[in-house]
């Protein structure tokens, strides 16, 4: 009997709208547009991505397949070739090697001075603290092209007399000597790109609550250990993307080298981007191939993508095993 | 910290003040720094007013020797001259014309993603993300040819639509974030006041994303304003053309030897944005900062 009530009470709440769907249908009526008025609100950003980002992407991997100059249609199908020639080809690998190198030596000295400004910039009670942000941070809104082209001025002209002021004996050509070129480029990444870590780093150091850093004192924790224990643990997942945004800008590197040594002298100083360049639209003697320089492309794409993976499997296996540690 | 406690309070009209052996070394050495770190700026502008011979006697140094005074004449050459005047109007125009757009475009699609219902959403927003992860070829050349075929080849109009393409993915996705947070029911009080779509766009969720608008403004025109490899592909045919990042580069190329009036045409290249930057710095920083965020 008790079971019977029980059945009849939920029939009849069951056909009793629930509230939730009170509001389903108030709302039904009054968004029945919203479906095409939204596509159409979509419209022009969706044209301009399939125009000109989805296609151009599939177009360019089409590409690799044929040789073509650049004019006309691609007529000669040479299928893979163009990877094999890449992958064989010692001057890709020079320009990798010094994309690798570029990356290994730019990431961790940019990123580690970057921390410890952001940690010495982030007192409250710093006096200056905007005017040295500001100062630091403005090559990264000037424009790579023109800065690059005044410090070719002022190294070409005036670098031994610069190595000589900085006691370097004997003095070196920072752009014009084939060892030096490629780290005045990488030192040029990392003063055109260092503020934009360190400002990261700041908004990161602002989720560090201030407690924190109290109770540590208390404890009489030195600056080292407060940093170490408290500061990179908390900001450790706004760190990975940090660290992975500097990787693959590093890895893209392009117009650092290509305005301020033009990958030179004897290709010393040449990254991946200016080699690919130099196939697509000529230069440094070489003949352009539109096909062999979207493979290129292609090929590096593909050894970034397996460097950025290799990257996340390593940090998100860094993150899991810490806690891990500490529980034993 | 505690080893460098030196402090000496001194008492002035102004208040308290501390004095400590710390402090000051550290604001020591980040004045250096920072003195170091702007000094190719510094030079710049210096030569600008140096003569050629003077670029030479005065090396390294930013001042422009005594004798020889400025020359303001470098300005006047790099402006009218070199065609300055005509590459910096370019830049204006472009800058400001890929900004709306973008902008604009940017904001309706991630409204109607984030606050309308949409079939097909999820669908949207993962090919939007796929196109981050994509190993592309040298997309350039199908831009170029997408260009070509449409009659825009050698436009103004070619490097403002490029533009605009250039930043609606990684716009959209941080809008459609943003959008998504703002509550429900300030919009529901404009439906049921009989809003249109439009309006609940315009005078509703736009005035609320002001914050990621303005970043949207200040990542677009400080892209567009330095931007040189798109400007210097789709101008190769039409000189007059150029944008300042790509006039400044053929500058090199076609008159390597008057290193004073390039290093002027940096200067008036450089200035605009480095102004914008010093009075709306804030915005910049928090733009960036807000970006890593999210």
């Amino acid at each position: 009997m008790a079971q019977n009530t029980q059945n009849i009470l939920q029939r009849s709440l069951r056909k009793e709208p629930t509230e939730k769907q009170l509001a389903r249908g108030k709302h039904s009526a009054l968004y029945k547009n919203e479906g095409w008025v939204g596509y159409l609100f979509m419209l022009p950003t969706l044209i301009f991505v399939a125009v000109f980002v989805v296609y151009p992407v599939l177009a360019s991997l089409y590409i690799t397949l044929y040789n073509w100059v650049g004019v006309g249609t691609p007529t000669q199908f040479v299928g893979l070739r163009h990877y094999l020639r890449v992958a064989q080809d010692p001057w890709f690998w020079n320009a990798f090697k010094n994309t690798i190198l570029y990356t290994l030596i730019l990431v961790p000295i940019q990123l580690s001075l970057s921390f410890v400004m952001a940690m010495i910039l982030n007192n409250p009670r710093l006096r200056l603290r905007t005017f040295y942000r500001t100062i630091y941070f403005l090559p990264v809104v000037t424009s790579v092209t023109i800065v690059a082209v005044v410090l070719r001025l002022m190294l070409g002209n005036f670098g031994i007399q610069i190595s000589q002021m900085l006691g370097i004996d004997p003095p070196v050509d920072p752009i014009g000597d084939p060892r030096f070129a490629l780290l005045t480029v990488v030192a040029f990444g990392i003063w055109q790109t260092f503020g934009y870590n360190m400002v990261c780093f700041l908004a990161a150091l602002q989720t560090v609550p201030a407690e924190l850093y109290e109770a540590a004192k208390i404890d009489g924790a030195n600056s080292l250990q407060v940093a170490l224990h408290i500061t990179l643990p908390i900001i450790r997942p706004m760190a990975t993307v940090i660290l992975f945004l500097a990787l693959l800008g590093s890895m893209n590197v392009f117009e650092q080298s290509f305005v301020l040594t033009g990958g030179g002298p004897f290709f010393a100083s040449e990254v991946v981007g200016g080699y690919i360049y130099s196939y697509a639209f000529g230069g440094v003697g070489r003949t352009p191939n539109v096909g062999y320089a979207s493979a290129a492309s292609v090929f590096m794409n593909i050894l970034i993508l397996g460097i950025t993976l290799a990257q996340w499997f390593f940090t998100r296996n860094l993150n899991d095993s810490k806690p891990r540690a500490k529980a034993q | 910290m505690t080893t460098l406690s030196l402090t000496r309070t001194v008492r002035t009209p102004f208040g308290k003040f501390e004095f400590r052996a710390g402090r000051f070394l550290l604001h020591a050495a980040l004045l250096t720094i920072g003195l170091i770190y702007i000094y190719p700026f510094v030079w710049m502008v210096g030569s600008a007013f140096k003569t050629p011979g003077g670029f030479f006697t005065q090396g390294i140094s930013p001042f422009p020797s005594v004798a020889e005074g400025f020359q303001w004449d470098n300005f006047v050459q790099a402006w009218n001259g070199a065609n300055f005047s005509r590459y910096f109007l370019n830049s204006v125009v472009i800058t400001v014309a890929t900004t709306f757009f973008a902008t604009l475009f940017v904001t309706m699609a991630a409204f109607a993603l984030a606050r309308l219902r949409v079939r097909g959403r999820n669908l949207i927003l993962l090919i939007l993300g796929a196109t981050f992860f994509l190993p592309q070829g040298y997309t350039i050349i199908p831009i170029f040819q997408i260009v070509r075929a449409l009659g825009l080849l050698n436009t103004i109009s070619a490097v403002i639509i490029v533009g605009i393409a250039g930043g609606q993915v990684y716009g959209t996705i941080i809008t459609y974030g943003f959008m998504r947070s703002i509550p429900r029911e300030v919009e529901e009080a404009a439906i049921i006041d009989g809003a249109t779509i439009f309006q609940r766009y315009w005078y509703v969720i736009l005035p609320m994303a002001r914050p990621v608008v303005a970043t949207l403004v200040m990542f677009f025109s400080m892209w567009t304003w330095n931007s040189f490899f798109i400007p210097l592909v789709f101008t190769l045919g039409r000189p007059e053309l150029r944008t300042l990042t790509v006039g400044m580069f053929a500058f090199v190329g076609e008159r390597s030897s008057e290193w004073t009036l390039m290093c002027a045409a940096a200067t008036i290249s450089l200035l605009p944005i480095v102004l914008v930057y010093i009075f709306l710095q804030r915005y910049f920083i928090e733009g960036v900062a807000g970006a890593i965020k999210a």
